[in-house]
């Protein structure tokens, strides 16, 4: 059986690397594990050896480790190849609202996503497949993503166009909606909807495998062990705390709570040594207020919810390579345990 | 260095960089140089309110000082006001059941929705009843389809109201003298390749017509190369390892103007007002 572990969290807060750290720790440890990741920092991308769109592949010098990166135009395709008629998956990708609907609609990268590591997760080639969520708004709509894709496929305005009947070639306008067409039609001009709605009659056809494979994903989000990565500025920390909110009712609630790019407390309260050069005691002071906020932050935090916070220590520069991303975990504190 | 003269700007950038305390801060450098000015938050993500003191942004502009003006943009009210005041829409469709079913149609017709959201920044802009208007524009991946939409809507739609408003709305976000986009960035990696990004394909695609990026959270320089012992060496290693790795980025994306980190505890509002200082100090 393959465990799982998605690392989420605010865009910025390097949440791709501590799933790269996670990954990586657990694979030197004896874990088959693969790594999925969405649109890393190149210079992450080149320590583990990835290129976009890739399949799975092992990271050179790591026996047990693999990466792979998702490509989320290209699984968009494939979630329409998967689940329609070849013909009718033809035209759905060569239409022009397809291409905007995978670039516009939110939740379609996120679900792209969602889709190819649970493809992993049934592939049970791992003992562990862990993953970064995409760098989207929040990070939450990664775990609403599947049935905010079933309720679109569903198509709230095809049953407003068709009063729910499921079309013929040629479609029947709700009598209902015959008004708002008219004006719509006014509005966006004359066969706009026509097209539309042929669009979506195809992608309705899509329908049942895209929901019953989006309720499967959703079983593999309550599955997996939830990382939460946040720093201690006001607004990844406003994130987090939604995560606590809202995750319950999605996916299994966060396991454990990283606070990256922590300072030491202890520069809050250092005084310099006598005649220490001015500009470096301006520097200790205001580097020791930030310490001092982020201690409070976190206080304030684990005041409220009591799940295991680490912290991992503010490194200057991105790991790059895998030794490197071994070793912030190992630089960590009070990190715990993770399944896998 | 006073504010830009422009009459809209629009402030993007990727999520987290703080766009919405250096939009909150360009309005009120701008107001204080006696501009009346709309702040508006476009994503609805609250982030404009804080920095503004505030709990939360009504659709409804809200006077905060003389002068100085907010409003956040509610998606269905601004539909209604949309299909009310600029559609015409008929007295024969009772408004909300017209408001949701359009709604739905503008979620599967690309540029639609967007146009909307869009089409309100740009009808304040153009009423004139402010001398600037500031939107918080959603983060660098979305806003690119957020400014595409006027020509999305050209090219899917052959005709009708709405291509007509899309022709003026295109007009306006590419004078240069009007209309200026704002992007935010951090001296970091993932920041600074979006930017990037986001700039090539919007100069490319020929969707602004006139911009300047803004570096925020700049570290300033440790102005001596003594070592220090203890936790002062310990600080200014740190700190000069981040400034080293900032100016790397600084130089392969120049901004246009830097914004300084802010260190300590401060509230939204004092950051917001602190970068405003900045602005218009030397």
């Amino acid at each position: 059986m393959t465990n799982s572990i998605v690392v989420t969290g605010a865009g910025g807060v390097g949440k791709t690397t501590v799933a790269a750290a996670v990954a990586v720790r657990s694979a030197r440890a004896g874990k088959r594990t693969l790594v999925v990741t969405v649109d890393p920092a190149r210079r992450l991308a080149g320590a583990l050896g990835l290129e976009l769109g890739s399949e799975p592949r092992q990271i050179s010098g790591e026996p047990r480790l693999w990466g792979a990166m998702v490509d989320a135009a290209s699984s968009w395709q494939a979630v329409a190849r998967k689940h329609a008629d070849p013909a009718v998956a033809d035209r759905l990708i060569g239409s022009e609202f397809f291409l905007a609907a995978s670039v516009h609609f939110p939740a379609s990268q996120s679900y792209a996503a969602a889709e190819q590591a649970a493809g992993y997760m049934d592939e049970g080639s791992w003992d562990l497949v862990v993953v970064d969520t995409p760098p989207a708004a929040g990070g939450i709509e990664f775990f609403t993503a599947p049935s905010q894709m079933s309720d679109l496929v569903g198509g709230t305005l095809l049953r407003l166009l068709t009063g729910g009947r499921l079309p013929g070639r040629r479609f029947l306008f709700n009598r209902g909606a015959k008004p708002l067409l008219r004006f719509a039609d006014q509005l966006l001009g004359s066969d706009l909807l026509e097209r539309v709605a042929q669009f979506l009659m195809d992608l309705r056809t899509t329908y049942d495998g895209v929901r019953r494979r989006a309720e499967e994903i959703e079983g593999h989000f309550r599955r997996s062990f939830t990382v939460v990565v946040t720093t201690a500025d006001p607004a990844p920390l406003a994130e987090a705390i939604r995560f606590f909110r809202e995750l319950p009712s999605i996916a299994s609630p966060p396991g454990l709570v990283v606070f990256n790019r922590s300072l030491p407390l202890r520069w809050a309260t250092a005084t310099p040594a006598p005649r220490t050069n001015l500009a470096l005691a301006e520097n200790l002071s205001r580097w020791g207020a930030e310490a001092q906020r982020q201690a409070d932050a976190q206080a304030e935090f684990a005041s409220h919810y009591q799940t295991p916070l680490a912290t991992i220590p503010w490194v200057p520069q991105a790991p790059t390579d895998v030794d490197a991303l071994a070793n912030l975990i190992d630089l960590a504190e009070n990190w715990i345990d993770l399944p896998g | 260095m006073s504010p830009p003269t422009q009459r809209l700007l629009i402030v993007s950038g990727k999520g987290g960089v703080g766009k919405s305390a250096v939009a909150a801060a360009l309005a009120a450098s701008a107001h204080r140089a006696g501009r009346s000015v709309l702040a508006i938050d476009v994503a609805g993500s609250g982030g404009l309110a804080a920095h503004f003191g505030i709990g939360s942004l009504a659709f409804a502009p809200r006077e905060l000082r003389p002068g100085l003006h907010a409003m956040s943009i509610d998606r269905s009210k601004a539909l209604i006001e949309y299909l009310q005041v600029q559609a015409g829409l008929p007295g024969i469709l009772t408004l909300a059941p017209a408001a949701r079913a359009f709604d739905a149609l503008a979620g599967a017709a690309p540029g639609v929705r967007e146009i909307v959201t869009l089409g309100k920044v740009l009808w304040e802009t153009r009423s004139r009843r402010y001398d600037l208007v500031v939107a918080d524009c959603l983060p660098t991946g979305q806003v690119t389809g957020l400014l595409r939409a006027p020509s999305t809507i050209a090219e899917l739609v052959p005709t009708g109201r709405i291509r007509q408003q899309a022709e003026w709305m295109s007009d306006l976000l590419l004078d240069p003298v009007a209309t200026q986009l704002v992007l935010v960035t951090l001296a970091e990696e993932l920041p600074v390749v979006e930017t990037e990004e986001t700039l090539a394909y919007l100069l490319d695609e020929k969707l602004v017509g006139n911009h300047q990026i803004v570096a925020n959270r700049v570290l300033p320089e440790l102005r001596t190369a003594a070592a220090g012992s203890g936790e002062v060496a310990e600080a200014a290693a740190l700190h000069r390892a981040l400034y080293g790795e900032q100016q790397q980025w600084l130089e392969r994306l120049p901004p246009d103007r830097t914004l300084p980190y802010l260190f300590g505890l401060l509230t939204p509002g004092e950051v917001a007002a602190r970068l405003a200082d900045s602005w218009a100090g030397p």
